[in-house]
C-alpha cells in the first residue's frame, strides 16, 4: 500500500515514506520523531503523542469531565496491561462513544505534530505497544491524508504560519463585528503571553483545533498577525541545506529526506 | 452503549439511509463514515458539512439571545420525547449537574446551541445532528436520506438519541 493511492494530485507525497513502508509491512511498534511519536499495530495507527498536543488525559480531565483521581486509577491499574482506554469504558468512567472521540482527536492531533515537515530523524522501535491500548485504530494513509489535509486548511484561512507560534495578542473588534462565542473562550486566554498551544492546553482543547481558530480569529482581524515570518518556529532543515540557495528546491529537499530516513 | 462503529450502522438502519458520518466541525475531520456519500469522497463531504454545522454553531442568529433567568434547561426544550426514552430524558447539558450552571472563565455551555441542521436537496435530506460532550469537542452526526424512501421526521429523531446515546450510554 502506497500513500498515493487513490489521492487526488497535489496531496500524494508522502509525509513519512516510513510510516508507509512499516504500514505496508503491517508493523507493531512505536515511530519516533522529532514532534512526536506515532504507534502502529499491524500497520496502523493505534496511538500518537506530541509534546505539542494535550493529550487525551488534559482533554478529559481539565473540562471536568474525568476526574484527575480517576484518570490515574485507571493508569495504575490498567497500564501495565496497556489496557487503559478499555479499562475506563469497562469500570463506567466514560462511554464508549466518549473515548473513541475524545482518542481520536487527541491521535490526530498528536500525528499532526508529530509528522510536521522537516522532524529530523526518524525511528521505530518495534514491539513497543503504548499503555492506553487498542481504542479505534485507523490507517496510516488516512493519517497521512488528514495531516496534509490540515496543514493545507491552516494556510487556506489565513496563510501567515507565524501566528501559530506566537503569543497571541487580541484586537478590539471593528465597530459592529461579532465574536462568537468560542471565539470569545479563545480571546480571554490571549494576554499577550500565552501562544495557541499554551491556550489549547489551558482549554483541554485539541492543539491544531487552536491554531486552526487562532487563524480564522487572525484572518478576522481580531488577532494580531506578527510582522516577522516565525522562522525558528518549529525546527526545519539543517541550515547548510536552506544557505545553499534563497529559493531552495522543494523536491530536491523531499528527496533529501526521503533518503536520510530511508538509510535510518 | 455504541461506540463510533455501532452509532453508524444503527443510523443506516433508518428508511432510506444513504450514507452516514461523525465529524468534528472544528477541523473537518470523519472520525467515521458508513455507506455512501454524495460525491464519492467521505473526507470531503465531512469537511464541507463541518463548514456548514461551524457556521450554524457559531453564528449569533442561532444562538439564544440571553441566558434565561430561570434554572430551566435551556437545551432541546422541544415537545415529546419518543417513546423509546423512558420518562423524560434530562438536558445534556444538565446531566453531570455541575455544568448546569455556567461555567465560571468561560460563558456557559460548552455544547452549541443549535441541535440539528436539515438541508433539503431535490434528491435526498440532510440531517447534521450535533452531538454534546462533558468534554471540549466540537462533533456532530450527518445522515443523509434518500428523499423518497426516506422519513425525515423520524430520521431526525432518532439522528438526535444517536447523538446523545453516544456520548451518554
Amino acid at each position: 500500500m502506497t500513500a498515493g493511492t487513490g489521492n487526488p494530485p497535489g496531496i500524494q507525497s508522502a509525509v513519512s515514506p516510513m510510516l508507509v513502508r512499516l504500514a505496508g509491512e503491517r508493523a507493531t511498534g512505536a515511530l519516533l520523531r522529532d514532534h512526536g511519536t506515532l504507534y502502529l499495530t499491524d500497520g496502523r495507527v493505534v496511538h500518537a503523542e506530541s509534546p505539542a498536543a494535550p493529550g487525551i488525559d488534559v482533554l478529559l480531565t481539565r473540562g471536568g469531565r474525568l476526574p484527575r483521581e480517576g484518570w490515574e486509577e485507571a493508569v495504575d491499574r490498567a497500564g501495565t496491561r496497556s489496557e487503559v482506554g478499555r479499562f475506563l469504558v469497562d469500570s463506567g468512567r466514560l462511554h464508549d462513544g466518549e473515548l473513541e472521540i475524545c482518542h481520536l482527536g487527541a491521535l490526530f492531533d498528536a500525528a499532526f505534530f508529530a509528522l510536521s515537515p522537516g522532524s529530523g530523524p526518524t525511528r521505530f522501535r518495534y514491539g513497543v505497544a503504548h499503555w492506553i491500548g487498542p481504542v479505534r485504530p485507523v490507517s496510516a494513509s488516512s493519517v497521512e491524508r488528514e495531516t496534509v489535509r490540515r496543514r493545507e486548511l491552516l494556510d487556506h484561512v489565513w496563510p501567515y504560519a507565524a501566528v501559530d507560534t506566537a503569543p497571541v495578542v487580541a484586537r478590539k473588534p471593528a465597530p459592529g463585528q461579532a465574536v462568537t462565542r468560542r471565539q470569545r473562550v479563545l480571546l480571554e486566554l490571549a494576554d499577550g503571553v500565552r501562544t495557541p498551544v499554551a491556550i489549547a492546553w489551558a482549554l483541554g482543547r485539541p492543539a491544531f483545533h487552536t491554531l486552526l481558530d487562532i487563524r480564522r480569529l487572525a484572518a478576522a482581524g481580531l488577532v494580531e498577525t506578527p510582522e516577522e515570518p516565525a522562522a525558528a518556529s518549529l525546527p526545519t532543515l539543517p541550515a547548510w541545506v536552506t544557505s545553499v540557495s534563497g529559493d531552495p528546491d522543494i523536491a530536491l529537499l523531499r528527496r533529501l529526506r526521503d533518503a536520510l530516513e530511508a538509510s535510518l | 452503549m455504541p461506540g463510533i462503529d455501532a452509532c453508524l450502522e444503527e443510523a443506516m438502519t433508518l428508511p432510506g439511509a444513504l450514507g452516514a458520518a461523525i465529524v468534528d466541525w472544528t477541523s473537518g475531520l470523519a472520525l467515521g463514515t458508513a455507506g455512501q456519500s454524495p460525491n464519492g469522497d467521505h473526507e470531503a463531504t465531512a469537511a464541507e458539512t463541518a463548514e456548514l454545522a461551524r457556521a450554524a454553531a457559531e453564528y449569533s442568529a442561532f444562538a439564544p439571545p440571553a441566558r434565561p433567568p430561570t434554572p430551566a434547561p435551556a437545551s432541546r426544550p422541544d415537545g415529546p420525547v419518543p417513546a423509546t426514552a423512558p420518562g423524560p430524558r434530562p438536558a445534556p447539558g444538565t446531566a453531570t449537574g455541575s455544568a448546569a450552571t455556567p461555567a465560571p472563565g468561560s460563558d456557559g455551555d460548552k455544547g452549541p446551541p443549535v441541535e440539528d441542521l436539515i438541508v433539503t436537496t431535490r434528491t435526498g435530506y440532510h440531517i447534521l445532528s450535533f452531538v454534546e460532550t462533558t468534554f471540549d469537542s466540537s462533533v456532530f452526526l450527518h445522515l443523509w436520506l434518500d428523499r423518497r424512501t426516506g422519513n425525515l421526521a423520524l430520521a431526525r429523531i432518532r439522528l438526535g438519541q444517536l447523538a446523545e446515546r453516544l456520548v451518554l450510554g
